[in-house]
C-alpha cells in the first residue's frame, strides 16, 4: 500500500480536487509551477499523492465520528428491531468478501498500468468497478430487506446509526465506482500509461482506504455489535 | 478531441476586470476576495453585536423580543467563527504563505478557487435565512435538544446546519490544500526548522482543519437528519443523546478555538522581531508550543461541559488537561517578550497591533485558567465572564492580530503604505473600545449575569457595567470606520518600497504589490531571516540592496491559466445545500452542476490556448 | 493562601488596592510605578464592581458558593499576580526599548534554553499545584456531608421556562410539588435531582453554589446548603436563582427563589401546603372557570400526579397544535412571593395582567401560545369577573 517517493515523477503537479475524476493527463507541464523545475517538489512526493493521504486521514475522523455515534448507541434502541433480529452476517460476509477480492483487482490494475499491459488495464479496472457495484448490490438488498423488516431511520437508534454508517460507506464506495468507470474509459483512449499511473494509483488509494473502513463497519457492526438483542444487552449504562 | 479542447480551453489570463477575478487562480488574488469578503461579513457580525448591546444598555429595554436576540446572537457568533476570523485566516494563509516560503502559487491553485467560492456561497446561503426571516437561534453551538422538533419549528437550524456543512467543505479544501503546499512546495534551502513562525501556524492550523472539520461534518449530518429524516440521534423522545451532540460539537470546537488563535499568533511571530530588529527569540520553542498546543487541543473538549454532569472523575481529567495547555501558551507569551527584550523596538501601527495582541492574550489566557478549574468554573459556566474571556482570545488575540497583519503586509499587497496616524487612532479607539466593552464583562458575570439573557431587572445591579459595554461597543465602532476610511484614502497614498519595515521575510525581497509569478527566479533561502541575512550580506558586500528583484517577462514563467470551473463547482456544491433547504430537485440540478464542474475541471488542459505546447 | 476568611454577606470583598499597597514594587523608577499605579487602579475597579448583588457569586451564603469563592479568590489573586509580573514586563520592555533616531541593530540574540526551560517548569508547576488542590475541591464538593443534619431530596424538573420542585418527602412523608420557589431549611444538606422534560436548562444559585446542567435522559445531582452563618439577614431569606443554559424563546425570564426558613418555618409551611379553597360564590365560579380553561395544565390539587404529568409532556413534546402543557402546579400559589417564574411580584394586580395577557409580560411563554382562550397574542377572551373569580379562587382570598 505504501507508496515510496517516486524521485522520477514526471506526473505533473496539476492541480486536482481530492474525489475528483482522472484529469487529462496527455500535457508535459506542472501547472503550480511553483518552483525549480516543474515537478519539483520539496519532498519529492507528489503533489497529488500527499492531498490524497491527508485527504483520506480526514476521512479517517469522518468515519471514525460516525462508527463512535454508532457505539455510544449500541444497545440504546428504545424498539426494536435489534441487530440480533435482522443483521445476517453471512450474506454479508460474501460481500465483504467481494469487496476484498475488488482490492485485489485494484492492485492488480495499477499493477497492469505500471507495465503498460492495456489489456490488463482495462480488464482490472472493469473487474474492480464491477465487484464494487455488486457490493453496492448488496448492500441495496440489504437496505431494502431491513426496511421491509421494519427498520428505517426513524424507527430507532439502531436504524439511524446503522443507515447513517453504511449509507455514508456506500456513497464512497459508489463515488469510486464512478471513478474507476471514468478510469476505464479513458483506458479505451490510450490515456492510462505508465506516465499516467499516479489516476490510477490516487482512485487505488482512496479504494483501498474504502475497503479497509468497511473491514472495520463489518467487524464493528456485525461480529462484534450483530448479536445486540436489545436495551438490556449492555446492561443498561444510563 | 478538437472540439472538446475549444469547449474545455482555458480562459485567458486577463489583468483585470470582474471576469479576471471570477476566474482568477493566484493565491494573491483569492486572499484578497478571501479578506475582502470577511471584512464585509465582519461589519455586518459587528452591526448585530450593536443590536445586542443596545439591547442590553440599560435594564429592561424594548428594544427587541426575544425572539430576535437569540437569532443575533446566534449569528453575530457564527459569523465571527466561521465567516470572518477563518476566512480572514485563510486570507493571510493565501496571501503571505506561498510568498514566505518562495513559491508561485500554492499546490493547488483551483482548488484553491474553489475553496474560496464554496466558502462566498455558503455564508451567502445561510444569510438567506434572513430573506426568509427563519434565522437560526439557537446560539453558535446550538446545542441538541433545543435544535430538535418541537422546539424548534422554523427552518433557522437547517439554514444553519446546511450552511456550516458547505462551508465545512471549503475549509476542509483548503486546509488540504496548504497541507501539501507547506510541505511540498518550499524554496529551496527552507527547511522545516527555517519556516516563518506564521508559515508553521499555517500547517498546524491546516491539520487542525482537516481533522476537526469531519467531525462536526458528521453532528451536522446528524442534526440535519434528525430535523429532516426522522432518525433521534439527539431527541430523547427516540432515546437519543442530546450531550452526544455536545462531545461532536465541542470534540470540533476546541481545536476550532486554536484554529481561530494560531495564525494570529504566527501573524504577530513575524511582526514583533520585525519592529524589534531582533530574530524571534527561542523560535524551536515557539513552534514546538504551537504542536503541543495543536495536539492537546483535542484532549481539553470537555471542560466546556463541566456543568453537564459528566461526573468528578472526568472534570478533574479535564480540569487538569486544560489548565496544563496554559504552559505552551505562556511559552509563547515569554518568548514573544524574549523577543521585545533589549530589541529596537518602532511602535507602528502593525506593532502596536502586535502588543495589543500580546497585553490582551495574556488577560485571555489568565482568565481562562480560572475556568479551566472546574468547581470555579461552575460559577463562571454560561455567564458574562466566559463572554469577557472569549472575547479577550477571541477579540484582543484573533481580530487584534488580523489588524497587526493587514497593517503589515498591506505595503507588500498593495505598494503602499496605509496611513499610520489614522492607523494609530483606528488602534486605540479598537484597543480602548475593546477593553471598555468586554473588561466589566468579567464582573457582570462574576455578578451573577448568564449569556443569552435578552432582558435583565434592574434590580440585580448590572445596569451600569453593561451601559459601560455598550458604550466600548460604540468607540470600537467609531474605530473600525476609522479603519475602512484609511483603506478608502489609500487609493491616493504615494508608494513606497518593496521593503518598507526592513523585514526578514523572503515576501519582501520582490516588488511590491508582487507579480503574478511571485519570484522571478526561486529563491535559495538562507537561514531563518532570510532577507535579513541577504541584506547583510549585500551590505557587507558594500552593495546594499534597494531594489527589489527585477521583473521579468512574465510569459517566459509558466503560471496556471484562470479556470472558470472551480466557480461552476462551488455553484453546484451550494446549489446542493440550497436544495436541502427548498426542494431536492435543486439539489439534483446542482449535482449535476457539480459533477460537470468536476469533469471539465479533470479535463481542462493545463493551460490558456495561446500558451500552448 | 491565609487571606480567605470566611467572609460575612454584606461585607465588602477583600480591600484589594490596600493589600497591592503593601507589595513592595521591584524597582522604584517612574516607569515601573507608573505601571503600578495603573495595576492599583485596575484593582480599585475590580472592587467597586465586585457589587453585592442579588446574584453576585462574591456573597456566598452556603458551604459550596464558599468553597467555590475560596478557589476562584486564589486562582484570581494568582493571576492579578501574573498579570502584573508578564504585563509590568511587557509595558516597562517597550517603554525602555523603543526605538531611539540612529539606533543600531540591537544585538542578534536567538534563545536561551536555561531560560525556556525556567519559564516551562515554574508555569507547570504552579498550574499542577493549583490542579491538585481543584480536583481535591472537586471530589470534596460533590458529595453532601453526612454529618450536618438529615439530608432534604428534592427533584428540580426544568421545564420552558420555569422550575419546577418536587419534595418526595418533605416533612413527616408528605409530598410537596411547587414551582418557581424551593423552599429549604437553613444549615441541612439539600440534595437536588435535576432532570428535564424538554430541553437543557441550568439551575443556578449564585449564593448557593454553582450551576449544574439539566439535562433530558439524565439525573444530575447537587448539593446546595444555606449556612445560618452566613446569612445575615433575618430569616426566612431570599436567594435568587435564574436558569443558565439556553432554553428558548423566555430562558432569560426562566427565574426563580430560594427561600431559606428555620426549621420552624419549614415545617409550618409543609402543614400549610394545602389545596386554596373555594370560600365564597366568586371563588366557586372561580374554582369551575378554573377545571375549564385550566386544568389541563395546571394541577391545583396538590402534588403532581405522575400520569397526568406525563400525558401533559407527551402532549407538548408531540408539538403541533398539541394544547396540554405542563404548567407550574399552583396549589400554593397563594403562598408564594412571584408570578411567572419569578419575574414580578405576586400581587392580585399582577395576577390580573398575567391572566389577561400573559405575553406582553413573559414573550414566549407556553400559556399565550397553547391555551385556547387566548388570541395570537392577544388578551384573554376572558371577563373582567371571570378573571376577577379566578384570582380570588386561586390566591384563596375571602
Amino acid at each position: 500500500m505504501a507508496h515510496a517517493p517516486e524521485t522520477a515523477h514526471h506526473e505533473p503537479a496539476h492541480p486536482a480536487h481530492g474525489e475528483a475524476q482522472p484529469r487529462h493527463g496527455g500535457t508535459g507541464h506542472g501547472e503550480h509551477s511553483g518552483s525549480v523545475g516543474h515537478d519539483y517538489t520539496t519532498t519529492g512526493l507528489n503533489h497529488r499523492k500527499m492531498l490524497m493521504w491527508v485527504f483520506l486521514g480526514s476521512d479517517c475522523l469522518f468515519f471514525g465520528s460516525l462508527i463512535a455515534t454508532y457505539m455510544v448507541y449500541r444497545g440504546q434502541s428504545l424498539t426494536g428491531p435489534y441487530p440480533a433480529d435482522i443483521i445476517d452476517i453471512p450474506i454479508t460476509t460474501i460481500s465483504t468478501f467481494v469487496l476484498l477480492c475488488s482490492s485485489f483487482a485494484m492492485v492488480q490494475a495499477l499493477s497492469a498500468t505500471n507495465n503498460n499491459d492495456q489489456r490488463g488495464i482495462k480488464i482490472w479496472l472493469l473487474a474492480t468497478a464491477i465487484l464494487g457495484g455488486i457490493f453496492i448490490g448488496f448492500q441495496v438488498y440489504e437496505f431494502n430487506l431491513f426496511k421491509n423488516e421494519g427498520l428505517t431511520l426513524g424507527q430507532n437508534l439502531f436504524g439511524a446509526t446503522f443507515f447513517t454508517l453504511t449509507g455514508f460507506h456506500g456513497a464512497h464506495v459508489t463515488l469510486g465506482i464512478i471513478w474507476l468507470v471514468s478510469l476505464w474509459i479513458l483506458s479505451f483512449k490510450g490515456r492510462i500509461r505508465p506516465d499516467t499511473a499516479l489516476d490510477v494509483e490516487l482512485c487505488g488509494l482512496y479504494w483501498h482506504f474504502v475497503d479497509i473502513v468497511w473491514i472495520v463497519i463489518f467487524t464493528l457492526l456485525y461480529l462484534v455489535g450483530g448479536f445486540d438483542a436489545g436495551p438490556a444487552i449492555l446492561g443498561g449504562e444510563h | 478531441m478538437a472540439t472538446i479542447t475549444e469547449v474545455l480551453a482555458r480562459p485567458t489570463y486577463g489583468a483585470s476586470g470582474l471576469w479576471s477575478w471570477i476566474t482568477t487562480v493566484d493565491h494573491k488574488r483569492i486572499g484578497v476576495m478571501y479578506g475582502a469578503t470577511a471584512f464585509v461579513f465582519m461589519l455586518l457580525s459587528g452591526i448585530e453585536a450593536g443590536v445586542l448591546r443596545t439591547q442590553l444598555a440599560t435594564p429592561d429595554t424594548d428594544l427587541i423580543g426575544p425572539g430576535r436576540f437569540n437569532q443575533m446572537f446566534t449569528m453575530h457568533a457564527t459569523v465571527m467563527i466561521f465567516m470572518v476570523i477563518m476566512p480572514m485566516g485563510v486570507a493571510f494563509f493565501n496571501f503571505v504563505v506561498p510568498l514566505a516560503i518562495g513559491a508561485r502559487d500554492v499546490a493547488f491553485p483551483r482548488l484553491n478557487a474553489l475553496s474560496y467560492w464554496i466558502f462566498l456561497f455558503g455564508a451567502i446561503l445561510m444569510h438567506f435565512s434572513f430573506i426568509v426571516d427563519q434565522v437560526p437561534d439557537a446560539g453558535w453551538f446550538s446545542y441538541a435538544n433545543l435544535t430538535e422538533y418541537p422546539f424548534s419549528e422554523n427552518m433557522g437550524l437547517d439554514f444553519w446546519a446546511i450552511g456550516l456543512l458547505v462551508l465545512g467543505t471549503s475549509s476542509v479544501a483548503g486546509g488540504l490544500n496548504f497541507v501539501v503546499t507547506i510541505i511540498n512546495l518550499r524554496a529551496p534551502g527552507m527547511s522545516l526548522m527555517r519556516m516563518p513562525v506564521f508559515v508553521w501556524m499555517t500547517l498546524i492550523t491546516s491539520i487542525l482543519l482537516i481533522l476537526a472539520m469531519p467531525v462536526i461534518t458528521v453532528g451536522l449530518i446528524e442534526l440535519v437528519m434528525d430535523r429532516n429524516f426522522g432518525t433521534h440521534f439527539f431527541n430523547p423522545t427516540g432515546g437519543g443523546d442530546p450531550i452526544l451532540w455536545q462531545h461532536l460539537f465541542w470534540v470540533f470546537g476546541h481545536p476550532e478555538v486554536y484554529i481561530l488563535i494560531l495564525p494570529p499568533m504566527g501573524i504577530v511571530s513575524e511582526i514583533l522581531p520585525t519592529f524589534s530588529r531582533k530574530p524571534l527569540f527561542g523560535y524551536p520553542f515557539v513552534i514546538f508550543s504551537g504542536i503541543v498546543i495543536g495536539i492537546m487541543g483535542w484532549a481539553v473538549w470537555s471542560h466546556h461541559m463541566f456543568t453537564v454532569g459528566l461526573g468528578p472523575i472526568a472534570n478533574s481529567v479535564f480540569t487538569i488537561t486544560t489548565m496544563l495547555i496554559a504552559v505552551p501558551t505562556g511559552v509563547k507569551i515569554f518568548n514573544w517578550l524574549g523577543t521585545l527584550w533589549k530589541g529596537s523596538i518602532e511602535l507602528t501601527t502593525a506593532m502596536l497591533y502586535a502588543l495589543g495582541f500580546v497585553f490582551l492574550f495574556i488577560i485571555g489566557g489568565l482568565s481562562g485558567v480560572s475556568h479551566a478549574v472546574s468547581p470555579s468554573d461552575f460559577q463562571q459556566q454560561d455567564t458574562y465572564y466566559i463572554v469577557a474571556h472569549i472575547h479577550y482570545v477571541l477579540f484582543g488575540g484573533s481580530i487584534m492580530g488580523i489588524f497587526a497583519g493587514i497593517y503589515y503586509w498591506w505595503p507588500k499587497l498593495t505598494g503602499k503604505m496605509l496611513n499610520e496616524k489614522l492607523g494609530k487612532l483606528n488602534f486605540w479607539l479598537v484597543f480602548i473600545g475593546m477593553n471598555v466593552t468586554f473588561f466589566p464583562m468579567h464582573f457582570v458575570g462574576l455578578n451573577g449575569m448568564p449569556r443569552r439573557i435578552y432582558t435583565y431587572a434592574e434590580e440585580f445591579g448590572w445596569g451600569t457595567l453593561n451601559l459601560l459595554s455598550t458604550v466600548g461597543y460604540f468607540i470600537i465602532f467609531i474605530g473600525v470606520l476609522v479603519f475602512v476610511y484609511n483603506i478608502w484614502q489609500n487609493r491616493n497614498a504615494r508608494r513606497v518600497s518593496h521593503d518598507p519595515w526592513d523585514a526578514p521575510g523572503v515576501e519582501w525581497s520582490i516588488a511590491s504589490p508582487p507579480p503574478a509569478y511571485n519570484f522571478a527566479e526561486v529563491p535559495h533561502i538562507k537561514g531563518r531571516d532570510h532577507y535579513w541575512i541577504e541584506k547583510d550580506l549585500a551590505r557587507e558586500a558594500g552593495n546594499p540592496i534597494t531594489e527589489p528583484e527585477p521583473a521579468v517577462d512574465p510569459s517566459t514563467i509558466h503560471m496556471p491559466s484562470p479556470s472558470y470551473w472551480p466557480i461552476i463547482t462551488a455553484a453546484g456544491v451550494g446549489l446542493i445545500g440550497g436544495g436541502l433547504l427548498s426542494h431536492y430537485g435543486v439539489s439534483f440540478l446542482g449535482g449535476l452542476i457539480a459533477f460537470i464542474g468536476v469533469i471539465g475541471w479533470s479535463n481542462e488542459p493545463a493551460s490558456a490556448p495561446e500558451e500552448g505546447h | 493562601m491565609g487571606l480567605l476568611p470566611r467572609k460575612r454577606a454584606g461585607s465588602p470583598p477583600e480591600p484589594i488596592p490596600d493589600e497591592n499597597a503593601q507589595r513592595p514594587a521591584p524597582r522604584r523608577n517612574r516607569l515601573t510605578r507608573l505601571a503600578f499605579f495603573g495595576a492599583a487602579a485596575a484593582l480599585f475597579l475590580l472592587t467597586a464592581a465586585c457589587s453585592q448583588g442579588f446574584q453576585s457569586t462574591w456573597d456566598p451564603v452556603g458551604p459550596v458558593a464558599q468553597k467555590q469563592l475560596q478557589l476562584f479568590n486564589v486562582l484570581l489573586w494568582t493571576m492579578v499576580a501574573v498579570f502584573v509580573l508578564v504585563e509590568g514586563a511587557l509595558i516597562y520592555i517597550v517603554i525602555r526599548y523603543r526605538r531611539r533616531p540612529g539606533q543600531p541593530r540591537p544585538p542578534q540574540i536567538h534563545g536561551h534554553t536555561a531560560l525556556e526551560i525556567t519559564w516551562t517548569i515554574i508555569p507547570t508547576a504552579l498550574i499542577l499545584g493549583l490542579g491538585i488542590w481543584s480536583v481535591f475541591t472537586l471530589f470534596e464538593l460533590d458529595q453532601p456531608p453526612t454529618d450536618q443534619g438529615e439530608i432534604l431530596n428534592v427533584t428540580v424538573t426544568g421545564h420552558q421556562w420555569y422550575f419546577e420542585f418536587e419534595y418526595p418527602d418533605a416533612a413527616g412523608g408528605k409530598r410537596i410539588s411547587t414551582a418557581n420557589e424551593l423552599r429549604i431549611p437553613v444549615d441541612r444538606p439539600i440534595q437536588l435531582i435535576l432532570e428535564s422534560d424538554d430541553v437543557l436548562h441550568s439551575f443556578w444559585v449564585p449564593k448557593l453554589g454553582g450551576k449544574v446542567d439539566v439535562v433530558p435522559t439524565r439525573q444530575n445531582r447537587l448539593w446546595l446548603m444555606a449556612d445560618s452563618d452566613l446569612i445575615d439577614q433575618p430569616l426566612p431569606a431570599t436567594f435568587y436563582g435564574q436558569c443558565a443554559e439556553l432554553c428558548g424563546l423566555a430562558h432569560a425570564q426562566m427565574r426563580f427563589r430560594v427561600t431559606v426558613m428555620s426549621e420552624v418555618d419549614y415545617q409550618a409551611w409543609v402543614q400549610n401546603y394545602n389545596p386554596p379553597q373555594a370560600l365564597t360564590p366568586q371563588a366557586q365560579q372561580g374554582k369551575t372557570l378554573f377545571a375549564i380553561h385550566c386544568a389541563l395544565c395546571h394541577t391545583i390539587n396538590g402534588p403532581e400526579i405522575e400520569s397526568v404529568a406525563k400525558s401533559r409532556i407527551d402532549s407538548f413534546l408531540t408539538g403541533g397544535d398539541a394544547v396540554a402543557v405542563p404548567g407550574p402546579n399552583l396549589t400554593d400559589l397563594r403562598t408564594r412571593q412571584t408570578l411567572a417564574a419569578g419575574i414580578t411580584d405576586l400581587s392580585v394586580e399582577n395576577l390580573r395582567a398575567w391572566i389577561r395577557n400573559p405575553e406582553d409580560i413573559k414573550p414566549g411563554n407556553w400559556m399565550s401560545d397553547k391555551a385556547a382562550f387566548y388570541t395570537d397574542g392577544g388578551d384573554a377572551n376572558l371577563t373582567d369577573e371571570e378573571i376577577d373569580a379566578l384570582i380570588e379562587y386561586l390566591l384563596n382570598l375571602r
